[in-house]
């Protein structure tokens, strides 16, 4: 334990990085107002990447700037900037884990309705481009059956259409292989829309196998059931 | 007077003062930088909130830089003159670093009452929870730092306790930065 009776002594803790030099304060001050005038007059020309460089790369800067010359971060204790950075870090983290969350809408197996709804108003309230969301509520409809036998059937079918899906481990009885050449010789297409549209148990088997039919179109279930074809050998 | 033990003893190779400075700073990266985060995810996630934005006073806001760029400077000065001994001009960098504390007050004063006559609240829609959150949180940390500066400035001018001086810069600097990035985040960005 050191006593530290002044700041002068306080100071001789950063010994090991000689004394401590002032840089020219108002010069750095100079630069950062610099700095925020072209950070407010980028934007202005209306281009995307130059406001991104000059609003948020700037910012960095400016951050960096005070950071090193005003909190004198250059000249402090190295594991003081450690502790920092390890701060910064767990924002990357927390970034990287919840904006898939936030900034999509939908995923495979869930919908935020609310918030499609509340961008769909706002965007038409604001009598701005509500003609690139407008398409989307056609798009479910529109969607090819390889996006609906990917969102709806791979869990239990499997990617190649081969009944092993993730899913597929649980189930009892297996799911359908619609890879194998036999599983065919005993189905035409009809069949194949029946079951997806009103489940397994409509043709005597498993109730695994959920209807669709309030989901699908007959269209897309014709589409799927053509998907399915495909898999066949 | 006994002094506090924070300020005459050395921990971690630097004095116990400056080490907790920098631990209230390294849970303030936190804090700001959480909600930050949310702000910018749910932002990309919400192509309107840019026609909300678009409500925001850019003049307001990049003034308010200015005035917080200029205070980091007096505090700065002022962390000079303590290391020179100079107490009574540390501590009147000090309140000048206070005074623009309170011009940066009082324009977001401005601001506010200004976007609420309009009718853009708290409860209005994501952006302007976040808008209101973050701004008045970083507000909060200019009137904690204002008061303390004020406390440390009134011993500085005896010529006591000049190590203070140094930390409370170190967080103003703090606040400044968190301006910094509030800045584009809430008015340039539209």
């Amino acid at each position: 334990m050191t006593t530290h009776a002044n700041p002068a002594a306080a100071h001789a803790d950063r010994a090991d990085h000689g004394e401590h030099a002032h840089p020219n304060y108002i010069k750095v001050w100079g630069v950062l107002v610099i700095l925020l005038v072209v950070s407010v007059c980028g934007p202005m020309l209306g281009i995307q990447a130059v406001t991104i460089i000059t609003a948020f790369g700037i910012a960095i800067v400016k951050a960096y700037l005070v950071a090193k010359n005003f909190m004198h971060l250059n000249i402090e204790r190295r594991f003081v900037v450690y502790l920092l950075l390890t701060m910064l870090a767990f924002l990357i983290l927390l970034f990287g884990g919840v904006s898939p969350d936030v900034m999509r809408h939908a995923g495979r197996n869930w919908e935020n309705t609310a918030a499609q709804e509340e961008i769909d108003r706002a965007l038409a309230a604001a009598g701005g481009k509500p003609v690139q969301k407008a398409a989307e509520p056609a798009a479910p409809q529109a969607a090819s059956a390889a996006e609906n036998y990917k969102g709806v059937c791979v869990p239990c079918h499997g990617e190649k259409g081969d009944g092993n899906g993730a899913a597929a481990v649980a189930l009892q009885p297996k799911p359908a292989n619609f890879a194998d050449p036999a599983f065919w010789q005993t189905r035409d297409k009809a069949h194949i829309e029946k079951v997806i549209r009103e489940g397994g148990p409509a043709v005597g088997k498993s109730p695994l196998m959920a209807p669709f039919g309030g989901r699908f179109s007959a269209q897309e279930i014709s589409a799927l059931a053509d998907y399915l074809l495909t898999f066949k050998k | 007077m006994q002094k506090p033990i924070a300020t005459t003893r050395s921990m971690a190779g630097l004095p116990t003062g400056r080490l907790a400075v920098w631990w209230v700073i390294a849970s303030e990266i936190v804090i700001f930088g959480g909600l930050l985060v949310s702000y910018i995810m749910h932002r990309l996630g919400h192509p309107e909130w840019g026609g909300y934005a678009s409500h925001t006073n850019t003049w307001a806001g990049a003034f308010n830089t200015l005035v917080l760029l200029s205070s980091s400077l007096a505090a700065v000065l002022a962390h000079q003159a303590a290391e020179h001994g100079d107490g009574k001009k540390a501590a009147s960098l000090l309140r000048l670093t206070c005074l623009g504390g309170l011009l940066f007050l009082c324009v977001k004063g401005f601001e506010w009452s200004h976007e609420i006559h309009q009718g853009f609240v708290l409860s209005t829609n994501g952006f302007w929870s976040f808008y209101y959150t973050a701004a008045g949180l970083h507000a909060l940390h200019v009137i904690a730092g204002m008061i303390i500066m004020l406390v440390v400035s009134a011993d500085a001018a005896k010529g006591r306790e000049l190590q203070r001086v140094e930390l409370i810069g170190i967080y103003w600097h703090f606040v400044d930065i968190v301006w910094i990035f509030l800045f584009p985040l809430l008015y340039i960005a539209k």
